[in-house]
């Protein structure tokens, strides 16, 4: 594992899925939110879902966690999530990327497959990934709205 | 465990398999071995074209396989899943049951070898299997069992790019059984066509990168008796440096190996970010099929026009096929080139390859020598999955789009080596000055922006529409 240091106090958590090792984007993607002042422990490519999970345990104040899906088989490498979840673990947004499904068309079904699972945020490239952190940075530090 | 000559598989796999003599029997009586289909490609000065192929389910692989061959291709693939490739066995075989469409490769080992014999028997040219397993041993059992005479991969390719946290040692010794094996069946008549993937991590690979390594690893295969050897290298988009590098692949085999072992060049089609318009990336295709023959290699393995978008249907995966052989055949036997620039490209490819390779053979212990290499950055990969290199060498492409070294990290280059690769990366006076991801990004997306450049038809429908950018 490798453990790319920013300036600021923020901290993603960034790998790619189980079984795809594509690592181009993954490199990518850790130098680039470096340079936006992130600190990205990237746990590269071929990491089950556990490892994130316990690697947010390590790293408790990451803010999302992304992962990175270029071969296809998505669906399979992250069907742990519903279950880790109800374990109370990566209780943090998920945020996917890359090449979603087996064969030249993505469908919305394929997407919604994934959104089941618990997937909280799809992107189709990693240009709107700063963005998206902001945004949800901004959204977790709003106060809980007020009820009765 | 179980031993099957010297080759260390399961005890599961070995269980199912057919006794090692009707193996033999079946792959001898194979009417066309893919070494005759080489040697012919290279009698004829012409390349066969070969695509990559395989999905889940039995039935489909067979059609395919059907469709395909009516394409003419001269070798067809069984390409394997990626739960397979990474000895996830039981997933491919729960995904097989449930969705089988969900798998992006056939799992041979979760078919098994009687199914594999019914593919080798549905079509006439003979099958090689592609993969991507750091330890393709069980795999390589089924295969010969299936009467398949080519298997791509090695200790170092099939590692570096395929795996997070794989010892080469592991690797290197796993595939060292697969080549002793060969080497048994060559004694007893059987050539195996052994593939070499010099491709790498395909983005932005130096050609003296990938030649290195596969030198290695022929070296080491050579000693371990294989006799047939394809050494692939990835089209890295600017010609001359691709012909140089394809004929480099024969002066190499010269160097370093015994003449008894036959070598055969393959160009892998542009392995890197491929262009989204049909027209364009129909164009890469050709030009492809067109180098390979240019730069003496006895095959070309095709892309398709959907290789932008995920893998392809049959229909573009045939048409490219067609596509690669046009580039091949005789209407363009015309074209010429700058022959002295082949030469001096080809000059500093083997210069370079020599440089980080024979220090390393230098070495009693090869496999250890590797090793260490690796881990001290003396041989190294850009981009690397494996945490076992370290990917320090930053690649970039000079004016003209051929790809050097910007960085070379701690790779043990001479001063004339180094002084070339900078000078040839100069930026010309004046030119706006960009981070190297920047840099490193368009580099990737080199034949996007010529696309993009041209007056071509959108791209159909995708699975994002405009190219990924950063
Ligand atoms: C290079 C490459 C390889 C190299 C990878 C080397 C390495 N270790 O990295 C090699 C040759 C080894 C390889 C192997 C395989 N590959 Co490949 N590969 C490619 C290729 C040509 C380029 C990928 C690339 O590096 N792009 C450059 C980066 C910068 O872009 P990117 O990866 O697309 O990432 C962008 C977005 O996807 C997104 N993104 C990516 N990750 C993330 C993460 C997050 C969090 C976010 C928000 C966004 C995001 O943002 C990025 C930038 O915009 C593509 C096809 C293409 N695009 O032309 C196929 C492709 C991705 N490969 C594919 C496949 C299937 C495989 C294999 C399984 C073999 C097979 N069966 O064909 C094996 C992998 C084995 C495994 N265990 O996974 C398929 C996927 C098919 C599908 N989904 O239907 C593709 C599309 C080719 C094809 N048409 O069949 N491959």
């Amino acid at each position: 594992m490798d453990t790319l240091h920013g300036r600021s106090e923020r901290l993603v958590i960034l790998g790619v899925a189980e079984s795809d090792a594509h690592a181009v984007a993954n490199h990518l993607i850790a130098m680039q939110l470096r340079e936006h002042g992130f600190t990205v422990v990237n746990l590269g490519v071929c990491t089950p879902l556990a490892d994130f999970a316990d690697a947010l345990d390590r790293h408790p104040r990451a803010e999302a966690v992304l992962i990175g899906s270029l071969n296809g088989h998505a669906h399979q490498d992250l069907r742990a999530l519903p279950e880790l979840r109800a374990a109370g673990r990566l209780r943090r947004p998920v945020v996917l990327g890359g090449n979603l499904s087996v064969g030249s068309r993505t469908t919305d079904a394929d997407l919604q497959r994934l959104r089941d699972l618990g997937v909280d945020h799809i992107l189709p490239d990693a240009g709107g990934l700063v963005l998206l952190l902001d945004m949800l940075d901004a959204a977790a530090r709003e106060p809980e709205p007020q009820h009765g | 465990m179980a031993d099957l000559h010297g080759l260390e598989i399961s005890a599961r796999t070995a269980a199912a398999l057919p006794d090692w003599d009707d193996t033999v029997a079946y792959l001898a009586s194979r009417p066309l071995p893919a070494v005759e289909v080489l040697r012919a490609a290279d009698a004829a000065a012409r390349p066969v074209v070969q695509p990559r192929c395989g999905v889940g389910g039995h039935g489909e692989m067979l059609g395919l396989l059907r469709e395909l061959e009516s394409a003419g291709p001269g070798i067809l693939s069984v390409t394997i899943d990626s739960h397979t490739r990474l000895l996830r066995f039981d997933t491919a075989s729960a995904l097989l049951r449930r969705r089988p469409a969900d798998l992006n490769g056939y799992p041979l080992v979760t078919h098994g070898w009687q199914r594999g014999r019914e593919l080798t028997e549905a079509v006439a040219v003979p099958l090689e299997v592609r993969h991507g397993s750091p330890d393709g041993r069980d795999l390589f059992a089924v295969a010969l069992a299936a009467g398949i005479t080519s298997y791509e991969g090695g200790g170092i390719g099939y590692n570096l790019p395929y795996s997070k946290d794989v010892p080469l040692a592991h690797s290197l010794r796993a595939w060292q059984q697969v080549d002793a094996l060969c080497g048994t069946l060559a004694a007893s008549g059987v050539v195996v066509d052994r593939e070499l993937f010099g491709t790498l991590t395909a983005v932005l690979v130096p050609p003296s990168t990938s030649l290195a390594v596969a030198v290695l690893e022929a070296v080491a295969a050579a000693r371990e008796g294989v006799r047939c050897l394809s050494v692939a290298y990835p089209q890295g988009g600017e010609p001359h440096q691709d012909i140089a590098a394809l004929r480099a692949v024969r002066s190499l085999a010269a160097r370093y190996l015994d003449p008894a072992v036959e070598v055969f060049p393959v160009l892998h089609e542009f392995m890197g970010v491929f262009p989204r318009t049909p027209e364009y990336a129909g164009l890469l295709i050709l030009q492809g099929g067109l180098l390979a023959r240019l730069g003496g290699a006895a095959k070309v393995v095709s892309k398709t026009v959907q290789e932008a978008y995920g893998i392809p249907d049959a229909a573009a995966n045939a048409a490219g096929v067609r596509t690669a052989a046009l580039g091949t055949s005789d209407l363009l036997d015309f074209v010429r080139y700058d022959e002295s620039r082949v030469a001096e490209e080809q000059h500093w490819i083997e210069r370079e390859v020599a440089e980080l390779v024979d220090p390393v053979l230098a070495d009693g212990d090869l496999f250890a020598a590797v090793e260490t290499a690796f881990a001290e950055g003396r041989l190294d990969i850009p981009f690397s999955a494996s945490v076992h290199a370290r990917s320090r060498v930053v690649p970039r492409r000079d004016r003209d789009g051929a790809i050097r070294y910007a960085d070379s990290g701690s790779l043990p280059f001479s001063r004339a080596v180094l002084r070339r690769n900078a000078a040839l990366l100069r930026d010309p006076e004046g030119a706006r000055p960009r981070s190297l991801i920047d840099a490193a990004t368009a580099d990737i997306h080199y034949f996007l922006d010529k696309e993009s450049r041209l007056p071509l038809r959108a791209p159909y429908g995708a699975n994002s529409d405009t190219p990924p950018r950063y």
